[in-house]
């Protein structure tokens, strides 16, 4: 009877699973199949009535436009957002590592402080680093979009990499050191190498910051500058003269979608290393 | 100048030429001298032999072995390694090895890698030459057929015994073990503890072992090294530790069961000197009174479990608590006025339902422990 009644709640229980799994994968997949058709509509599809997925009339049109016109923002993303992976990581590995395993005078309240600027919205940064940016003419250079997204990126990545640095075996670099490195080579070629698979993860995030971040990008760029797509996207939408190309708009979002795609598949393995050392 | 002359020889006095390594008014602290972790190290070890540090957790042993590697920096006295000076050297610039309690091979690196990662650091030997040294490293610890594993594919006793490869491809001039197998199980802790003493005997290098466990550092040792409280306490071969403790510590520590100590007091009397604890009184012979120069006052009679005699007369009577066999022996413990003796005898010799026994001692292998620890006779 017993037995019965369990496999009952089994099948129940294995039902509700497969259907929280396929309205979860729901929410996502069918948003990005109309997004999909859309943009391989032509534009006297987009308001028609009834909902239908492959295009009745297909066109390539949105696409041709939407990469003709991305040509130049997606250069100034791609700059933008591998920049700001190098000098973020230049600056976060060593720090998150003398944060993680060295002793120095004032360590936690250094530490504290980089964390708690995590916690307030860098939107109040805005105004102060347009002026200062304005003043040191770093207003619409690429080199201004590297070093004021640090501010957010650096104690993030700090944040995620102490952690790791943390927890690797204690008397690693004085073994390294005994069998002839220095403190800094020890850094070098132990901790780092068995470090990689978090630095490759936070690579990966902050270049995924570096691409997506819209706030800091709009106010310090202008349309004379290093402009990302992510703002031309926005530009798009607000819809200056009359209609919006909804196709173009749909084939621009899903262009800017692939590279961190992309990205994101070569990292995949390490991503999942770099949260469970064991 | 004469001055500078006299300190020379001086300093060639205390270093003969076997001295290997030396270590002077050695003093080491932490937290702005608020934790004195070791104080008046001095020490000189030879060139083949094998010293054991041994002590309590705490007793300053750890950080007096990372000094001499250059983990830690002395705050004053100085280390010197076959005559050179090397108190502030790096540890790559020591010539030693060192062997870490937690096991510190690299994992990102094969076991090859991490044997080999001294030589590619350190020396300019073509690849052929350091592949040989590994092989024959590997072949001398059996792990030959490990080479191409990742250290996480490996046991502890495996991983360490990678650990001790790395440290024997370097040839250094001394080897240093921080408690190498205190992460491994009884059985393989044995093993591994013969096995590093063979191979001491067949490097013929001197080896500094740390340990908290006696009996390894008896089991071990040329030279055995007892520290307390961030003092050396006594220096001796494990028979001279063992027999002829310096003081309270040394006696109470080495050992086990360990040695029996009593509260007594010296008593100059009519007919010579009386030591009496409260339930025995013992009279000390002439030669062994002249000894203690009139000392008189409260003292700690100690004797070793195996000196106590058992048997039908003896100077007072114990009741007898339990057996507990240890193979050819019995260790017995025992209480007699408010005191817990342990006695050891010859398994089966005390019956097991017997409640008192009469214990005698011998008057030679008592100690005599001043109130200060220090040993009076």
């Amino acid at each position: 009877m017993t037995h019965n009644t369990v496999k009952a709640s089994d099948y129940a229980f294995t039902l509700l699973r497969y259907l929280t799994l396929f309205g979860l994968l729901g929410t996502i997949l069918i948003p990005l199949a109309f997004v999909i058709s859309v943009s391989f509509r032509p534009p006297e599809e987009f308001f028609t009535s009834g909902v239908y997925l492959i295009p009745k009339n297909p066109s390539l049109e949105a696409w041709e436009q939407a990469l003709r016109f991305l040509v130049e923002p997606l250069k100034n993303s791609l700059l933008i957002a591998s920049g700001t992976t190098i000098v973020s990581m230049l600056i976060a590995v060593p720090g998150a590592y003398v944060f993680g395993r060295k002793e120095f005078p004032g360590k936690d309240i250094i530490y504290y402080a980089l964390f708690v600027s995590l916690l307030f919205p860098h939107i109040l940064l805005i105004a102060p680093i347009t002026d200062i940016w304005f003043e040191i003419k770093l207003y619409n250079t690429v080199i201004g979009m590297w070093l004021a997204l640090q501010v957010f990126v650096i104690p993030f990545m700090i944040y995620i990499l102490r952690d790791y640095f943390e927890k690797l075996p204690q008397n690693l670099e004085e073994a390294a050191q005994i069998y002839g490195c220095t403190e800094f080579t020890a850094f070098v070629r132990v901790v780092l190498p068995i470090a990689m698979p978090a630095v490759v993860a936070v690579a990966f995030l902050a270049f995924l910051i570096g691409w997506n971040e819209f706030l800091f990008a709009n106010m310090l760029t202008s349309g004379q500058g290093p402009r990302p797509a992510i703002v031309e996207l926005f530009l798009l939408t607000q819809g200056t003269s009359g209609n919006v190309y909804w196709g173009r708009l749909m084939a621009i979002t899903l262009v800017l979608g692939t590279p961190p795609t992309v990205l994101y598949l070569f990292a995949r393995s390490y991503l999942g290393q770099a949260f469970n050392i064991t | 100048m004469p001055p500078k002359a006299a300190q020379e020889t001086d300093k060639q006095s205390k270093s003969s030429p076997s001295t290997h390594v030396l270590i002077e008014d050695m003093r080491k602290t932490f937290d702005d001298g608020s934790i004195v972790a070791c104080q008046d190290i001095n020490l000189s070890i030879n060139e083949d032999e094998f010293v054991v540090f041994v002590g309590p957790s705490g007793c300053g042993k750890t950080t007096t072995l990372r000094c001499i590697a250059g983990l830690e920096i002395p705050d004053s006295g100085h280390v010197e390694i076959q005559g050179r000076e090397v108190t502030h050297l790096k540890p790559k610039d020591r010539d030693v090895a060192f062997v870490f309690q937690d096991i510190t091979l690299f994992p990102h690196m094969t076991v090859r890698q991490n044997i080999q990662f001294g030589l590619d650091m350190k020396t300019s030997l073509s690849g052929s030459e350091k592949e040989e040294k590994v092989r024959e490293v590997a072949q001398m610890l059996g792990i030959e057929e490990l080479l191409d594993r990742q250290p996480s594919a490996l046991s502890g006793g495996q991983q360490q015994r990678v650990s001790l490869g790395r440290a024997m491809v370097m040839d250094p001039s001394a080897f240093l073990l921080d408690e190498p197998f205190s992460a491994l199980d009884a059985n393989l802790r044995d093993r591994m503890r013969i096995e590093v003493k063979k191979l001491q005997q067949k490097l013929n290098k001197s080896m500094i072992f740390v340990t908290h466990d006696q009996e390894e550092a008896m089991t071990l040792g040329d030279k055995i090294v007892v520290m307390n409280d961030g003092r050396i306490q006594q220096i001796g071969s494990p028979y001279e530790i063992y027999n002829e403790p310096a003081n309270h510590f040394v006696a109470q520590f080495i050992g086990s069961p360990s040695t029996n100590l009593m509260p007594c007091t010296l008593e100059a009397g009519r007919d010579g000197i009386s030591i009496s604890s409260g339930f025995f009184e013992l009279e000390l012979p002439p030669d062994l009174a002249d000894q203690i120069n009139g000392y008189e006052g409260r003292v700690d009679l100690g004797v070793r479990p195996e000196h106590l005699e058992l048997g039908e007369d003896g100077i007072f009577e114990a009741d007898i608590q339990v057996v507990e066999p240890h193979g050819s022996r019995d260790a017995v413990y025992l209480t007699a006025g408010d005191r817990e003796l342990v006695a050891v005898v010859d398994a089966g010799v005390i019956p097991q339902d017997r409640d008192t026994i009469q214990v005698d001692m011998d008057i030679d292998k008592i100690w005599l422990f001043k109130e200060s620890g220090e040993r009076l006779l």
